[in-house]
């Protein structure tokens, strides 16, 4: 990890954790009366890290070859892990709460293991940890190529991968303590969000610079979505978390909006951060490495462009649409419900561009998982966009939400989609990036997919079903015109469905740890001997053969 | 060399900065007229704010993320309307840093659950859901009512919210402490400062049952009890008409 | 009040269409232009080609 770099850029990393290590200590001492003070121990020792790790190398040999010859990936491969570590981590958790909701029980007496704590860190865990680390090693990997330029920077990646990391650190670990903002998908606090603003900024400022190194005119389009994805979480992240701390000593903050105000900047956060951190990023990744795993140019640029304004452009007018029949002025709900349905069309073009991309390949669809994976998260792209815009209508809305059908829809897109992409991303990414023939085990890519793909199914079956009897039980009324269930009745008919949730989610999580064992086991297999460029052996790859 | 490079970068800022506009453009339409709402909320006389005692026991409630499993929300549904209570409206929420409309009813909605438990029904509920209702999935909350409250800065929590703009008069904000203990610990010395500072309707209980020391119980179950409560408005006869249109 | 709540949603509900129309024809001339076309193809080709160096 540090082989590759200078000793003035060893140096830099030393001086880079001594500015975390002062910032989390000052911190610290401010917040030594309140909850804080232990929190702001973390940024310790993350500065700490650095600086050790900076100083035990300072002094060994530096890079012989010109590094100017190569691109830059190991912060890629060690995203990598990471994501895949979170991912288990994530979906743990996700698994765990599942079953507490057919079981209340099954858990801890202490504060730090109640449903209330786990469900953030669940949430952050997956889409921060896993999807966030998924996002950032492949977009580190893709600037590169597309723009057949190294990284400009061999420090700055770093600071964007384990600052990035810290900050999901400080999100869970402070939900077990019982520190949150409760703003769905943003609960950390203040002092982690204005962290992740400084890893966020450096981020922007490492892509734009790597883009700006490029060799051609054009820049390809999984970078448009990438820098999408990176500018609006910006602004979506700075405006949603605006606060007003207790102190500078004190971990707790009020936000700035109230009520009906607050409510929508949440939603507008919440339903964009769907937008641009769960679909345009995973759409770079896809209009990547679909074509190249698939050796087939992606069917139509031109819809690729219309898809990203269209997508970039309805997302953020959408929002509305999780609060209809609230005490939201109509009119900002029926602009919501318009646009959430015109999202349909540029959602359906990437989803078609993608499936018309593999026509004529289906053979390799059939024998190659790690296609197969790429495929499938298409698939439910397209339908869990079609389900979102349905969603979205009033009337519909009026029996879907508050019930599990949002739930499910949420994992129809998360598993199938995200993480499903993912999947497919890394299984084609490992081994170009480590020079290996292959992966370590084409049985087992076979076999997770099959456990990834069962496991949404049941997981997103059986929350449809839950959804709507709950949605139907609160609104039925008996013929002398009263509600004919008691809310503690639709509770009671959800436990089948939560159980089979919690079935769902094991078959999920089970075929992540296998493929972390996978991507292992392959990190630690020999280099491929021939020297001939590891992209073209990859083409002619047939891993179920 | 120059000028190719810097035709290059010219591309990817512009694109940059077309991906702000085109995003940022619907994000103010549709949220800018949403910071001249006040016009349109509904006029109130009656609304109070959040006792320091309250406040601590919302706190509580976003800490344990009770916000994932319960709204606070009634929609403008007949069958929400009679399974609840009136919806709500949009001035209820005036005060709430942040909102706690919630997306998720594992659990029932509780915009009207204030005054509608007893506190020994609620204490005994969060020790123990099942023991009040037998197939309850809600988890159990025994610590807070072993936990003291944290008291002591509670003149910094209502001076924040002074800064975010709910209006605490300074007197509010130097007796915090003072009014979140006088208000768990019925016949006080601080009983008559709590009421005349937040009303004649304010409840002074000992919230858990205990008046001894003040916990995290007496805190959460003094919000529980006060949701929906802080305006009667909703309650009118003649609040039939739409809002917000 | 000139820049009151009614100003802001009606100039919110105009021009917010307008808007939306425009943009449609720019991102459609923008991907349909015919000088373009290489361009999308060339760029759709490049990342098929596989040198796994920077470029020098």
């Amino acid at each position: 990890m540090m082989a590759q770099l200078t000793s003035s850029e060893r140096q830099n990393i030393i001086a880079i954790g001594l500015a975390i290590l002062i910032g989390g200590f000052t911190l610290a001492i401010l917040g030594r009366n309140d909850i804080l003070g232990i929190h702001a121990l973390l940024f310790v020792a993350a500065g700490g890290l650095a600086i050790i790790v900076g100083a035990r190398n300072l002094y060994k040999p530096e890079p012989s070859e010109d590094r100017s010859q190569s691109y830059y990936d190991d912060p890629s491969k060690v995203g990598i892990f990471l994501a895949l570590i979170w991912g288990i981590f994530g979906m743990f958790i996700g698994d765990w709460i599942a079953w507490l909701m057919a079981f209340p029980d099954m858990t801890f007496s202490e504060g730090w293991s109640s449903f209330g704590r786990l469900r953030p860190s669940h949430t952050t865990g997956v889409i921060f940890g896993f999807g966030g680390n998924a996002l950032i090693a492949t977009s580190f990997h893709v600037v590169q190529r597309t723009s057949r330029a190294r990284l400009p920077s061999q420090v700055l990646p770093w600071f964007v991968l384990w600052g990035y990391n810290l900050f999901c650190l400080l999100g869970v670990t402070g939900y077990f303590m019982g520190i949150t903002q409760s703003r769905e998908y943003a609960e950390p606090e203040w002092y982690a969000d204005i962290w992740l603003v400084i890893v966020w900024v450096s981020y922007f400022g490492l892509y734009i610079w790597t883009l700006a190194r490029r060799k051609e005119p054009h820049i390809y389009v999984s970078n448009w979505y990438y820098m999408a994805f990176i500018l609006v979480v910006a602004v979506l992240h700075i405006v949603n978390n605006l606060a007003v701390p207790l102190s500078w000593g004190s971990a707790k903050s009020y936000s700035l909006f109230s009520g009906v105000q607050d409510a929508m900047t949440q939603w507008w956060y919440g339903h964009n951060a769907v937008a641009f951190f769960l679909t345009a990023g995973f759409l770079g990744m896809m209009y990547y490495y679909l074509p190249k795993r698939a050796q087939r140019p992606i069917y139509s640029y031109r819809m690729s462009i219309i898809s990203f304004w269209g997508i970039t452009f309805f997302y953020m007018w959408a929002g509305s649409h999780h609060l209809h029949y609230t005490a939201l002025p109509h009119w900002v709900q029926n602009l919501g419900m318009s646009f959430s349905v015109m999202l349909l069309v540029p959602s359906w073009a990437s989803a078609g561009n993608a499936l018309m991309t593999l026509n004529g390949a289906w053979h390799r669809v059939r024998d190659d998982a790690v296609l197969r994976f790429m495929m499938v998260a298409a698939i439910f792209y397209g339908l869990s966009t079609f389900e979102g815009s349905f969603m979205a209508i009033r009337p519909v809305n009026s029996l879907s939400h508050y019930t599990d059908w949002t739930v499910g829809h949420v994992h129809s897109g998360a598993l199938g989609w995200v993480a499903m992409i993912v999947f497919g991303s890394f299984y084609a990414l490992v081994p170009w990036l480590w020079k290996r023939k292959s992966m370590y085990s084409a049985r087992l890519i076979e076999v997770h997919f099959w456990l990834a793909l069962a496991g949404t199914v049941v997981y997103v079956f059986a929350l449809w079903n839950a959804g709507i009897i709950q949605g139907l039980m609160w609104r039925t009324y008996n013929d002398g015109g009263t509600l004919a269930y008691s809310f503690m009745e639709s509770v009671d008919a959800m436990r089948p469905y939560y159980v089979a949730r919690g079935i769902g989610g094991l078959l999920f999580l089970t075929g992540t740890i296998l493929c972390l064992y996978n991507v292992w086991m392959t990190t630690r297999m020999a280099t491929e001997t021939d020297t001939e460029s590891v992209d073209q052996s990859v083409a002619t790859l047939q891993p179920a053969e | 060399m120059f000028k190719t490079h810097y035709k290059l970068e010219r591309n990817s800022v512009a694109l940059a900065l077309g991906i702000i506009v085109v995003s940022g453009i619907g994000g103010l339409v549709e949220i800018a007229p949403l910071f001249t709402i006040d016009e349109t909320v509904e006029e109130t006389q009656d609304m109070r704010t959040y006792t320091p005692l309250e406040l601590m026991g919302r706190n509580i409630y976003i800490s344990e993320g009770c916000y994932a499993c319960h709204s606070q929300m009634v929609r403008t549904l007949r069958n929400e309307v009679e399974r609840y209570g009136p919806y709500s409206l949009a001035v209820e929420s005036k005060y709430d840093h942040p909102h706690l409309w919630g997306s998720k009813r594992t659990g029932p909605d509780l915009a009207r659950v204030g005054a509608k438990y007893s506190d020994a029904w609620h204490v005994a509920h969060l020790i123990n859901p099942r023991d009040v209702v037998p197939t309850s999935i809600m988890p159990k909350y025994g610590w807070l009512a072993k936990t003291p409250l944290e008291m002591k800065d509670l003149s910094l929590h209502l001076k924040a919210q002074q800064r975010v703009g709910v209006p605490y008069t300074d007197e509010q904000v130097e007796n915090a402490t003072a009014d979140a203990y006088a208000q768990a610990t019925p016949e006080s010395a601080g009983q008559d400062g709590v009421l005349e500072r937040y009303g004649e309707a304010t409840n002074v209980r000992a919230f858990d049952g205990d008046p001894k020391t003040v916990t995290q119980m007496d805190a959460l179950v003094a919000y529980l009890q006060i949701i929906g409560q802080l305006t009667q408005v909703p309650y009118a006869d003649n609040n039939s008409e739409k809002k917000g249109e | 009040m000139d820049f009151d709540h009614n100003t802001l949603v009606a100039f919110s509900k105009s021009y917010g269409l307008f808007y939306l129309m425009g943009m449609s024809v720019v991102v459609l001339l923008y991907a349909f232009w015919p000088n373009n076309r290489d361009r999308f193809d060339a760029a759709a080709n490049s990342i098929i080609e596989s040198e796994d160096k920077p470029c020098q």
